[in-house]
């Protein structure tokens, strides 16, 4: 019905690569590994919740009254089990809310289903890295095997690295939307009061926040990728990367933190800080769409920007 | 740099194509041009541009300096020639973890064929290279041979106008290779066909034309008669018995006659014109050799590729930048 155009292209790069990673062996192992640490990671969350941690009658709000940050949140022991997590004094709870410093970013995250959030957190603290290993290869491996010359006469090189990049960002927002599955699984067999629904509304709350943070390292790969031949160079250049704005990123941080906010070298700091995915992880898990649709914003941006750099130098090199 | 407008006419012409891995000088100055429908070989020794060439013609590798002409069109895109041009890459790998079909129809589909036709296409693909039986193998399970064959499949996907194929029978066993070389051969006046290979019998049997290179420069090209000097030579090979090397001589001059004591063989040089081609020199000669009772083994027009190959002239180093 249509003749070929770029977005076909696209779509048909992005499909095969699709159908290529769900056969592939490496892939099935990156999956296989992450869904792993999400459900064991879910058991022990859950263990903790059910041994660590039990039921506690409702503390009063105004023994607590002299609390640095006052909790405005009504614990009461007809709560699920789940949520009982939150409790004031739950050391959970001070890891997820201990960087936010806004009450209603707590009150936000209080609200959500915990194993939701336990999944949003393994899922940023892992999936960089699950990225970097799988991703980075996809176009490298092309060159590497020749394979790329079958396709170099059939369609443009943009269409063919979009494409490719594409199907990897389907794969990985099928593999988070599992792991959320598995993680909500686990917590629903082990917990008898576990709320589904609440916490399904929490994945796909989450769900596009992750996929923008994973875009970000997927563009990434893909400038490794295209600057490559092979795919331990392509490997080794995406983990360097990785590292290295993930250092950039606390440096800037640390010398943000000890200056006054004019100060000059602060603000070139700021600046730089913006090209590290890393920096834009925080306000993702903020309630107002103005902070943490700037942050996806940003990160989607980056992507662009590292896959039009990796298309300058790709579209005249040779295949 | 465009090419004249006359030259629209041929499927593929290179113009002073340079082309410089760092120091390293693949292409100097190449120029050759394939006209359509031919069938056209591709030779030189190893190392000698002739894989370059096939990825500049295809639009993979950009030329340094130099025209290159498809189709009458400039230089190979896919965006504006998709389909029109395919080629077999020397060592390039297809998807491992696909089945035969999928790659097929992944290729078909990026080339432009309709979703309506890509089925019957690659039964008729899988069927040209006989691997029909293995439509859903996964390309991984395949031997060497079959991917090979794969690889010329895809070339051969719709209608294209200009294939090239770099070493299609490597790998091949002799009844596949000789299969392969049939259908190739049937492709002459259909579409034009470049062959790169080291077999020199096989440019021999089913190309019309040929170029030469050596070190990234046209050595020779023209038809394969007029490399091989069918309408110039006749060699004639004897067994054991007397050579009348002199008598030969006498009865055919002013040809040239030559004798190679090692093989036994007279090689007899001439000039064609009307009235004397190599059936009036062959019958001169047999008459001379039987009368004085020579045994004769064998007799050949020309000479073989091979043997034009290895007189031409060997440039013994590659050129400096």
């Amino acid at each position: 019905m249509f003749g070929p155009t770029p977005l076909r292209d696209i779509f048909l790069v992005a499909g095969f690569e699709l159908r290529e990673m769900v056969r592939s062996r490496r892939a099935a192992l990156f999956t296989a590994l992450y869904l792993l640490v999400a459900a064991m990671g879910s058991y022990f969350f859950v263990w903790i919740l059910t041994h660590v941690e039990p039921p506690r009658p409702p503390p009063r709000r105004s023994v607590f009254s002299a609390s640095a940050r006052p909790d405005p949140v009504v614990v009461n022991s007809d709560k699920p089990e789940e949520k009982r997590l939150f409790e004031r004094g739950s050391p959970f709870r001070m890891i997820v809310t201990g960087s936010i410093n806004e009450q209603a970013a707590v009150d936000f995250l209080v609200a959500q289903s915990p194993i939701t959030l336990f999944h949003f957190l393994i899922s940023l603290s892992m999936l960089p890295l699950v990225i970097m290993i799988t991703s980075s290869e996809s176009i490298a491996q092309e060159h590497q095997t020749r394979g790329v010359r079958f396709i170099g006469m059939r369609t443009g090189r943009a269409e063919f690295v979009i494409g490719k990049l594409l199907g990897q960002g389907a794969t990985i927002a099928g593999m988070t939307l599992l792991a959320g599955g598995v993680c909500i699984a686990v917590a629903w067999w082990k917990l008898g009061d576990f709320e589904f629904f609440p916490a399904l509304g929490s994945i796909l709350l989450f769900w596009p926040r992750l996929l923008a943070y994973c875009i970000a390292f997927l563009g990434l790969a893909g400038l490794c990728s295209m600057s490559s031949t092979s795919t331990v160079a392509s490997r080794t250049f995406s983990l360097v990367g990785v590292v290295f704005l993930w250092i950039m990123n606390h440096f800037a941080e640390f010398y943000q933190s000890g200056v006054p906010a004019d100060d000059p070298h602060a603000r070139a700091w700021h600046f730089i800080q913006f090209f590290s995915p890393f920096s834009h992880q925080n306000d993702l898990w903020y309630p107002e769409f103005s902070r943490y649709g700037y942050a996806m914003g940003s990160l989607v941006l980056l992507a662009v920007i590292y896959v039009a750099l990796g298309l300058a130098f790709y579209r005249k090199r040779d295949l | 740099m465009s090419l004249p407008a006359s030259h629209s006419g041929s499927a593929l012409r290179l113009d002073g194509i340079r082309k410089n891995y760092g120091s390293l000088r693949a292409l100097d100055g190449l120029s050759l041009e394939v006209p359509r429908g031919s069938i056209f070989g591709l030779v030189g020794p190893n190392g000698a541009g002739k894989t370059t060439t096939f990825a500049i013609m295809c639009g993979l590798l950009q030329p340094d300096s130099g025209a290159v002409s498809v189709l009458g069109g400039g230089p190979f895109s896919p965006r504006t020639m998709r389909g029109r041009l395919t080629a077999l890459p020397q060592d390039a790998a297809l998807g491992r973890d696909l089945t035969v079909t999928d790659l097929l129809t992944y290729l078909g589909r990026l080339q432009g064929i309709p979703r309506g036709q890509i089925r019957s296409e690659v039964a008729r693909i899988l069927k040209l290279v006989d691997l029909a039986d293995r439509a859903q193998s996964r390309a991984k399970t395949l031997s060497h041979g079959m991917l090979r064959r794969v690889g010329i499949g895809q070339a051969f996907l719709g209608n294209p106008e200009l294939v090239l194929l770099d070493e299609p029978t490597n790998g091949l066993d002799p009844r596949q290779a000789h299969e392969i070389r049939q259908f190739i051969a049937t492709q002459r006046g259909h579409r034009a066909v470049v062959i790169s290979s080291h077999n020199l019998h096989e440019i021999e049997t089913i190309c019309d034309r040929m170029a030469l290179i050596d070190h990234g420069r046209l050595v020779r090209a023209g038809t394969i008669s007029e490399i091989t000097g069918q309408n110039e030579e006749v060699c004639i090979t004897l067994g054991a018995g007397p050579a009348p090397l002199e008598l030969l001589k006498a009865a055919l001059a002013p040809d040239i006659v030559a004798w190679e004591e090692a093989a036994r063989t007279f090689r007899i040089s001439y000039r064609s014109n009307a009235g004397h081609e190599a059936e009036e020199v062959i019958g001169a000669a047999l008459r001379v050799l039987l009368e004085n009772g020579a045994r004769i083994s064998t007799v050949e027009r020309g000479q073989s590729l091979e043997r034009a190959f290895l007189e031409l002239p060997n440039t013994a180093s590659p050129p400096a930048l």
